[in-house]
């Protein structure tokens, strides 16, 4: 508990101290690396406390394994395009095992798959934009798991804001700098992109999530667990 | 003190009544090579796991088990080995080196003796081309092989293997377990191999342990436990020679490999070549139902062929089995035939009409069904029940409809009681009736059938010989494509041979195995020079008891 | 296998950080020209025909794209050319746009080079030196893409025969792929746990672990790091002084041309042509030994 306030205050008070420093003391550097810097500031605090912690192997697995789940969502649906359950997958995870295995499984499937579709400076940005993700959703799961709207609700909240997230990335890396207009007009232009994130997180979390609950429930039981 | 001593112990999983394992005890010697043999749930997989304290199942434990003093107590990861059936959920990384790297890792031992002894295990296993290959591009076979030298690696003092071969063709199989008996041998790690494929396997080992209903009926030699078990219901499942050897009475010691089973052969026939007449079976002028004409198929552009010309004629109510090495093309015959791939030339006609002319839903509703080689790709939900009704509404069924009629396709096969269990918890031979009840309900008039015998017992393998010989006679055509010749002689009306893209020999079983030295069953192999023609144990015993009521 | 890529895991690294971080730090059009073909030249190494021409049909696009879509949200500038809705569509942002453009190319460049290069045995290599559990999480995820590839497959053809994808219509293809999906679920969970197992069977987290791997650190890469501190110091200190800098608005500022920036223009398109010098002498030494054969 106390390690998850302490990761709770560096995401909420850490980061945007950081990015209030950057604009105000250090206005002159690129944003583009306070991006970066930011994003590695988010990461940093749940890996090493992770890594810290005693964890049983199967418990590893089951990770991995869900971050595949989500990667090969991402190729399995690639008909329609931005129907993708990876953030779905993400919730899943945060809702059955926690925030920490949230985080993970958002951030290691963000780098997973640009394994496959390309790694570069933006993956450190995604690994946190899907690892937040699944942190808040981990800190929510009780409601996520008893009322069923909440849920779906928050799927399309989760990918409206992982939409808006990239496009925030996009801009800065485009110009260096946070130019509104830009922003703007990467929203405009991904608006499509966004209503089909959320529409499949919702999709996706309606169909998937109850039956993967079933299914961990019965290996609780058969490997005792 | 031997190297592992069980006494009296009994196991009984959670939430069942009955002991899976009932009161054994053993004594396991230094170096011996044991073979651990009985059917489906007779509790060796748990027995065997048992041993291994990191994968013993849970549930209530009686009894006691004693490692000698090279063990550890409790015995280190790295001085028992297993290796178990399915190759992809035990090989736990990416990459061939580090897969073998793996145990030693754990163990921590200095870069550069891991380096040494990854190298030299490769050149033992012969894994050295596949060094740096990743773990997902390597065969079946080599999967295997990959599992045992990981386990080896580690110089155990106790190798264990549940059924490792079961996944595996007969000639990928043999290699495999010579590898293992080499070890054996030059080594001297002590093996206890639990199998259900006993012709080649039971020669090999200087024990048998043989286990029915979770209790522990005999433990000796091969050959003693031949003659203590000949009226047991195992022992249908025993190797073709001691078969043999009961059906003419059972007399001195029990062979137990084709070479024995020659011997006993000519003790019983002298010099003399009986008389064998294969059962005439009348020329049926049956309609075809599924008919392909020229079938040429590759899967790339610039690939090679893999059907050449092939053609193929499938009667109304005919069991047409197909023979062939690994990656020769069965699997993808079976895909082109079902309509799952297409032919760049050639036509494929079901009663009459291309495939093609077919809607993709009309072509498997009373069409064509295909058993895929893993019969867990079948299923999509958590009980039997909600599949077999899961496809009924897909077929347009209504809900309440469904669910009757699911129960009552359940009595018809006998899988009533597995209604309730989940896909995933059935044993090979229960996952493979309840795939074949799914099948069924879509009402086929072809079947196809890719490996059905695969990682079954002799026990399930009889009761599906004759399930296909009921659906035989209601008119169904079945087509299977296997490793497994001594299925393939007892169902088959017409048996094939598939090599290099076309079809070889296609004739009634006895005209087809009685020509063939490798293809075929182990009885003919020892009947050739004395009852020629026959295919069977049953064949030659009714041969040489006419021949000694002739001569009386 | 090529030979840049033979390159200790820390060599590599260091090397692409270095070019990723200096592209787009640099704002400088001659830094970043270079940057952009010594990424064209170390690309066309590691690529065939077929993919050249696949990333020519994206990378041209893209480009035209930046460059016509930065005067219409960038109004700065000195010399207007014409008016939309009465904002200035100015020369500047367009040479703005232009340098906009091969940078985002430039970085895509040596991300994609890094990607061909620093495969994930690499990575999990440095990965699982600081951080092994989540290294371990990785390892495993990355071994079940594959399986689980080759598995839905396998479901996909079983239920094709068993009346899903019936139609071929959007709507069938999603209903069966979101149940194929499922049972792809079911099935890898199961596995997981059986994965899990065999890993503790084998001794995992028995106690201390070695973490082996089949790469070496070798002299050349210890070269080849020297050289790299040495030129990204030059290259930090002349940044730092702003004898690069170039800005280009309201109007361009000139090229700076003082023998410093002269000198770490070349020392960068040195850095930036690295790669590419490596896999030509490389091949050419080759060639030569197989003559030899």
């Amino acid at each position: 508990m106390k390690k998850r306030m302490i990761s709770l205050i560096i995401v909420l008070i850490g980061i945007p101290a950081v990015i209030l420093l950057g604009a105000t003391v250090f206005s002159g550097v690129k944003y583009v690396y306070f991006t970066l810097i930011v994003s590695a500031l988010s990461l940093a605090p749940f890996l090493i406390s992770f890594e810290k912690k005693e964890h049983t192997v199967t418990y590893l697995v089951l990770i991995g394994v869900l971050t595949t789940l989500s990667v090969i969502g991402r190729l399995l649906f690639s008909v329609v395009p931005a129907f993708k359950p990876v953030s779905a997958m993400v919730v899943i995870a945060a809702m059955y095992f926690g925030p920490e295995a949230g985080f993970l499984t958002g951030a290691l499937s963000a780098l997973l798959s640009n394994f496959y579709f390309g790694q570069g400076p933006w993956t450190v940005f995604q690994m946190a934009a899907w690892g937040l993700i699944g942190f808040f959703s981990g800190l929510i799961a009780h409601r996520l798991k008893t009322s069923r709207i909440f849920l779906l609700l928050w799927g399309a909240v989760a990918g409206v804001a992982y939409s808006m997230l990239m496009d925030i990335w996009d801009a800065i890396f485009a110009d260096g700098t946070v130019m509104l207009s830009r922003y703007l007009s990467f929203l405009v232009s991904s608006a499509g992109f966004t209503v089909m994130y959320a529409l499949s997180n919702v999709v996706f979390l309606l169909v998937l999530a109850k039956p993967i609950g079933k299914m961990l429930e019965r290996i609780q039981t058969k490997y005792g667990i | 003190m031997d190297l592992l001593t069980v006494k009296d112990l009994s196991f009984t999983y959670p939430k069942t009544e009955h002991k899976t394992l009932d009161g054994i005890s053993l004594r396991i010697r230094r170096g011996g090579f044991y073979l651990l043999c009985g059917y489906t749930g007779c509790g060796k997989t748990t027995l065997l796991r048992l041993l291994k304290p990191e994968l013993a199942p849970f549930g209530a434990l009686a009894g006691e088990i004693a490692y000698g003093e090279e063990f550890g107590a409790p015995p280190a990861p790295h001085e028992i080995g297993m290796v178990t059936q399915d190759p992809n959920e035990q090989i736990v990384t990416d990459k061939v080196w580090h897969e073998l790297a793996f145990g030693l890792e754990n163990m921590g031992l200095p870069q550069a003796e891991i380096r040494i002894r990854t190298g030299e295990t490769a050149g033992y296993f012969g894994l050295t081309d596949k060094f740096n290959s990743p773990t997902a591009a390597l065969s079946g076979g080599e999967k295997q092989l990959l599992s045992l030298a990981a386990a080896v690696i580690t110089n155990p003092k106790l190798l264990l293997l549940d059924e490792p071969t079961s996944q595996l063709d007969p000639i990928t199989a043999m290699t495999f377990l010579e590898t293992l008996a080499r070890i054996n041998r030059d080594f001297g790690i002590t093996v206890i191999l639990a199998e259900h494929r006993l012709e080649e396997v039971f020669s090999m080992a200087d024990t048998v342990l043989a286990m029915d209903g979770g209790r522990l009926i005999a433990c000796d030699t091969p050959k003693a436990v031949c003659a203590a078990l000949q009226d047991s219901r195992l022992f249908p499942g025993f190797p073709t020679a001691a078969r043999l050897w009961k059906a003419l009475g059972a007399k001195g010691e029990a062979p137990v490999n084709v070479r024995e089973g020659k011997a006993l052969m000519r003790e019983a026939c002298g010099e003399k070549t009986l008389l064998f007449a294969p059962p005439e079976k009348e020329k049926t002028d049956a309609p075809a139902v599924l008919a392909a004409k020229g079938l040429w198929f590759r899967f790339a552009k610039d690939g090679a062929d893999v059907l050449k010309n092939l053609s193929i004629t499938l009667r109304q109510g005919e069991v047409f089995s197909i023979l062939g090495a690994n990656g020769v093309g069965k699997t993808t015959l079976l895909q082109v035939l079902a309509g799952l791939r297409r032919p760049y030339h050639g036509k494929i006609k079901l009663n009459g009409r291309e495939l093609s002319a077919y809607k993709r839903g009309a072509l498997y509703k009373n069409g064509l069904a295909l058993l895929p080689q893993d019969p867990k790709t079948v299923f999509l939900k958590d009980t039997v029940r909600a599949d077999l009704a899961d496809i009924l509404i897909t077929q347009g069924c209504k809900k309440e409809d469904a669910e009757k009629k699911a129960a009552e396709a359940a009595a018809r096969m006998g899988v009533t009681d597995l209604l309730d269990r989940n896909p995933f918890d059935l044993s090979g031979g229960e996952r493979q009736k309840c795939a074949m009840t799914k099948l069924l309900l879509t009402e086929p008039a072809v079947l196809l059938l890719d490996e059905p015998t695969k990682g079954l017992d002799a026990f399930s393998k009889r009761q599906f010989v004759s399930l296909l010989r009921t659906l035989s006679a209601e008119g169904r055509a079945v087509l299977a494509v296997t490793h497994d010749i001594e299925f393939a002689a007892a169902v088959s009306d017409t048996a094939a041979m598939l090599f290099d893209g076309e079809l070889l020999a296609a004739g009634t079983p006895h005209a087809f195995f009685r020509g063939n030295t490798f293809y075929t069953t182990a009885a003919a192999r020892m009947a050739r020079a004395h009852v020629p023609g026959a295919i069977s144990v049953e064949e030659i015993a009714e041969a040489i008891a006419k021949a000694i009521a002739k001569a009386q | 296998m090529k030979a840049f890529g033979k390159l200790h895991p820390v060599t590599l690294l260091v090397y692409f950080v270095m070019m990723l971080a200096f592209s787009m730090f640099l704002r400088n059009p001659v830094t970043a020209g270079l940057s952009l073909l010594g990424s064209i030249a170390f690309c066309c190494t590691l690529t065939d025909k077929r993919e050249k021409l696949e990333d020519l049909k994206f990378y041209l696009p893209l480009s035209a794209l930046i460059v016509l879509t930065n005067p219409l949200v960038s109004h700065n500038g000195r010399t207007p050319l014409f008016f939309v809705n009465g904002n200035a569509f100015t020369l500047e942002a367009i040479w703005y746009g232009v340098f906009i453009a091969g940078m985002i190319a430039a970085v895509l460049l040596w991300s994609k080079a890094y990607s061909k290069i620093f495969t994930s045995d690499k990575f999990l290599y440095l990965f699982g030196r600081i951080l092994p559990k989540t290294a371990l999480i990785l390892s495993v995820a990355l071994r079940y893409v594959p399986l689980m590839k080759a598995q839905a497959a396998r479901l996909k053809d079983a239920q094709k025969t068993l009346g899903l994808f019936s139609t071929g219509s959007i709507a069938d293809n999603l209903i069966g792929t979101v149940k194929v999906y499922a049972a792809l679920v079911a099935w890898s969970l199961e596995n997981a746990v059986e994965t899990g197992r065999h890993m503790k069977a084998r001794g995992w987290n028995a106690g201390r672990r070695t973490a082996f791997s089949t790469f070496r650190f070798r002299f050349t890469d210890a070269v080849f790091l020297a050289v790299f501190a040495a030129a990204g110091t030059l290259l930090l200190l002349a940044a730092a002084k702003g004898t690069l800098y170039f800005g280009f608005y309201p109007a361009p500022t000139p090229l700076p041309t003082d023998p410093i920036s002269v000198s770490a223009y070349a020392l960068f398109g040195g850095l930036a042509f690295l790669p590419f010098f490596t896999e030509t002498e490389e091949s050419i030494r080759w060639t030569c030994l197989r003559s030899k054969i």
